[in-house]
C-alpha cells in the first residue's frame, strides 16, 4: 500500500497516454458488451422464468398451425394446472409503425393467473374482462406513445384479413427483464373475426396453449402428459417449459455464438497488444528511473509488483469504464424504444458486467507482464548509464 | 579486515566481454578506506572510476578479488541479498540528481524508507530532518521541476542520507552544475564527512571538487596510479 502512491502518480505522469489506453479498453469493452449481451439476455430471461411453472403447448408443426382452442379447455382441465389460456398472435400494425409489437389474444381472466408478475389494478381488470373489445397494454408502450386508459387502438390485421378496433382498459407494469410493451386482448375478438372470413374455416384457432402449473410438480412430466394427450389428435402439440420455449429463440443465433465469442476474444487479444504497448513506452521513458529504485534497493520483486499493479490499474479503470459503465447506461437508458421492435428489452446482465472487468484485469495482467519482467531484470549499470 | 576500514578491495579486477573479446576496466586493484575518509577519484574517461564505485556500491561485481564493505565479502552475496544491503548501507548521489520527477521534494527524500520498517510518520520526520540538513526545509513540496539543479542535487544528497548509511557514493554530484552551486554541493559533501563522519566515495572529473575530498585516487587504465592525502597533493602542487 505504501507504493500506491508512487504507482498512482505514474499512471498520472502522461495523462494523455493513460487516458487514451483507459477509453481503448473503455470503447472497446463498451461494445463487447453490447455483443455479448445480445446473446446473455435470451438466456438471462430463460434462466429467470424458471420459477414460474409456465408451459407453452405448441403445434408439433410448428408456429404455422395453430392448435385448437379444445386443447386450452383440455389443458385446463387438469388437475396439475392453475390457469390456462389461448395466446394467439395477431400481428397487427398500429398506426404507421413499421415494426409490429406483440399482441396476443388472451383470457382475460385467465392470463393475469398466468403471468401473475404482471401487475395490474382490480379495477382495471375488471373493465378489461367486461368489455369485449378492451386490451390491456404494458406500461413503457403507454408511456412511449402517450396513450392512456380509454383510448382508442386500432390495429391494421396483416396476418389475418380483419382489423380490430380496441380500446384501452388497463396498463399493466412488469419486471424489467418482462415486455413492458405488449398489448393483450379478449380471444374472442379473433375468434369473431375469424368465424367472419374464410367461411369461418380458421375458427377455434388457440395458437399456443399458455399454463401455470402448481407448484411443486414435475413440468417435465406434466409437458410430456399434455403432448401424450394429443398426439393422436389432427394437431399434436410440442409443449415445453416457458424458459425452454424463450431459451430456443437464443438458439436460434447458432454460429452467430460462436462467431461474436471469437471477436470478443479477438477484442481482448488486440486490447492486450494496445495496453502492454503503451506500458511499454511507458517504462521505456522510466528506464533511469528503475535502475535509481533498484540501486537505492528496490528489489526486482518490488518492481515487478509496481509495473504490474499500475498496469492492471489502467486496465481496470478501462474495464469499469467500459463494463460497469455500459451496464449503468442501459439500466438508466432504455435502448429498446429505438431498435424498431427488434428488443422489448435489452440490459447488461450482472455476470456479462463482471465478464468485462474481468477481461480487463486480464488484459492489465497479460499486458504488463512483459514490460514488467523487463524492468525488473534491468541491470542497474545499464539503467544508469543512460544517463550518468 | 582492520575494525576502521570502511572499503577494502582486495586485488580486484574487472573485465566486460563484448563479441568475445575480453575488455580488462580493472585490473589487480588493492584499496583500504578507512572509516570517515572522504575519497575523490580521479582520472581520464574510460580509466575505470564509475567501474570502481560501482563495485564498492554494490552495483556490479568484480570478476575476480574481493570487495569488503564493512567487513562483508559483497562477492557472496546473492543478488537480492545485495539489493537489500545496497537499501540499508549505501547512499547514492549521481550527476544528473534522478529523482523522480512525479514525487515532490519530501517524497523522493522518503523514497528510500519505505524500504525500511518505518511508519508513515516517522518517514515523513526522518525526511524533514534530511531536508532540513541539506537547507531545503520549506521546499518540501516543491517537485523536481520547480527547482534549481542544486536544489535537486540537495534533494538527492537528502536521499542519499535519510537512512543514515555509513557510505556515501557520490558520481560526478557537481557535474551539471554551475560554480555556485557546485560549491554548495562541496560544502554539504564536506559538512557530511567532517560532522556526520560519513566515509565519501565520489567520482569526479573537477580538480576544484576533489580538492574538498581528504584523499585523493587517480586511476589510469584500470590501474591505481596515484594515492595521496589532500596535504600531499597540495604540497606536491605547491599549494598551501
Amino acid at each position: 500500500m505504501k507504493y500506491f502512491s508512487y504507482v498512482w502518480r505514474n499512471m498520472r505522469r502522461n495523462r494523455l497516454r493513460t487516458c487514451l489506453t483507459i477509453g481503448s479498453i473503455a470503447i472497446s469493452l463498451f461494445l463487447m458488451m453490447i455483443m455479448l449481451s445480445f446473446l446473455s439476455v435470451n438466456q438471462n430471461v430463460s434462466e429467470s422464468l424458471k420459477g414460474y411453472n409456465r408451459i407453452i403447448a405448441m403445434s408439433s408443426q410448428g408456429f404455422a398451425t395453430a392448435v385448437p382452442i379444445r386443447f386450452v379447455n383440455e389443458v385446463a382441465q387438469m388437475p396439475e394446472v392453475v390457469a390456462a389460456s389461448p395466446l394467439s398472435w395477431y400481428g397487427g400494425k398500429y398506426q404507421e409503425e413499421v415494426m409490429p409489437f406483440a399482441q396476443f389474444g388472451i383470457y382475460p381472466d385467465k392470463i393475469l393467473q398466468i403471468w401473475d408478475e404482471l401487475e395490474l389494478p382490480d379495477d382495471q381488470k375488471n373493465a378489461f374482462a367486461s368489455d369485449p373489445s378492451g386490451c390491456v397494454i404494458g406500461f413503457k408502450m403507454a408511456a412511449e406513445r402517450n396513450i392512456k386508459i380509454g383510448d382508442s387502438m386500432p390495429l391494421k390485421g396483416t396476418i389475418y384479413p380483419f382489423d380490430l378496433n380496441l380500446t384501452v382498459r388497463g396498463i399493466y407494469k412488469s419486471p424489467p427483464d418482462r415486455d413492458g410493451r405488449m398489448l393483450m386482448f379478449n380471444w374472442n375478438l379473433l375468434e369473431e373475426g375469424l368465424k367472419q372470413e374464410f367461411q369461418g374455416r380458421q375458427a377455434g384457432n388457440a395458437g399456443t396453449v399458455f399454463a401455470k402449473i402448481k407448484p411443486g410438480g414435475d413440468l417435465a412430466a406434466f409437458c410430456r402428459k399434455v403432448d401424450a394427450a394429443t398426439i393422436n389428435s389432427d394437431t399434436p402439440t410440442r409443449t415445453q417449459t416457458e424458459d425452454a420455449f424463450v431459451a430456443q429463440f437464443a438458439e436460434l443465433w447458432g454460429d452467430m455464438r460462436t462467431m461474436i465469442s471469437a471477436v470478443g476474444l479477438a477484442v481482448v487479444v488486440s486490447l492486450v497488444f494496445v495496453s502492454g504497448n503503451a506500458m511499454a513506452m511507458a517504462l521505456r521513458e522510466r528506464t533511469t528511473e528503475i535502475a535509481v529504485l533498484k540501486a537505492i534497493g528496490f528489489t526486482n520483486g518490488k518492481i515487478l509488483g509496481m509495473v504490474l499493479t499500475e498496469s492492471i490499474l489502467v486496465a481496470l479503470m478501462g474495464g469499469i469504464v467500459g463494463a460497469l459503465g455500459c451496464k449503468l447506461l442501459f439500466d438508466v437508458f432504455d435502448v429498446s424504444p429505438y431498435t424498431a421492435g427488434a428488443l422489448p428489452f435489452f440490459f447488461i446482465p450482472w455476470q456479462t458486467a463482471l465478464l468485462g472487468l474481468g477481461s480487463s484485469l486480464m488484459i492489465g495482467l497479460v499486458s504488463g507482464l512483459f514490460p514488467a519482467v523487463a524492468a525488473a531484470r534491468l541491470g542497474v549499470i545499464q539503467g544508469l548509464r543512460k544517463v550518468v | 579486515m582492520s575494525d576502521n576500514l570502511a572499503i577494502q578491495l582486495l586485488n580486484v579486477s574487472k573485465e566486460y566481454s563484448r563479441n568475445s573479446m575480453r575488455i580488462p576496466v580493472l585490473q589487480g586493484l588493492n584499496l583500504d578506506v578507512r572509516q570517515g575518509e572522504f575519497l575523490a577519484l580521479m582520472g581520464p574517461s574510460g580509466s575505470g572510476k564509475t567501474t570502481l564505485l560501482n563495485l564498492i556500491a554494490g552495483l556490479d561485481r568484480a570478476t575476480s578479488g574481493d570487495v569488503n564493505v564493512d567487513g562483508l565479502n559483497l562477492s557472496q552475496l546473492s543478488e537480492s541479498q545485495l539489493t537489500r544491503w545496497r537499501a540499508d548501507h549505501i547512499g547514492f548521489i549521481f550527476q544528473m540528481y534522478n529523482l523522480i520527477p512525479v514525487m515532490t521534494a519530501q517524497e523522493n527524500v522518503e523514497l528510500p524508507l519505505l524500504l525500511q520498517p518505518v511508519s508513515r510518520s516517522e518517514r515523513r520526520k526522518r525526511a524533514a530532518t534530511a531536508l532540513k540538513i541539506v537547507g531545503l526545509d520549506g521546499r518540501e513540496d516543491h517537485y523536481p521541476r520547480q527547482l534549481s539543479g542544486g536544489q535537486e542535487q540537495r534533494v538527492a544528497i537528502a536521499r542519499a542520507i535519510v537512512t543514515d548509511p555509513a557510505l556515501i557514493v557520490a558520481d560526478e554530484p557537481t557535474g551539471d552544475l554551475d560554480r555556485t552551486s557546485a560549491e554548495e554541493i562541496l560544502d554539504l559533501l564536506d559538512t557530511l564527512h567532517r560532522d556526520l563522519d560519513k566515509t565519501i566515495v565520489m567520482v569526479t572529473h573537477d580538480p576544484q571538487a576533489a580538492s574538498r575530498a581528504s584523499r585523493l585516487l587517480r586511476l589510469d587504465k584500470g590501474q591505481l596510479v596515484g594515492d595521496e592525502t589532500q596535504a600531499q597533493a597540495k604540497s606536491r602542487m605547491g599549494v598551501s
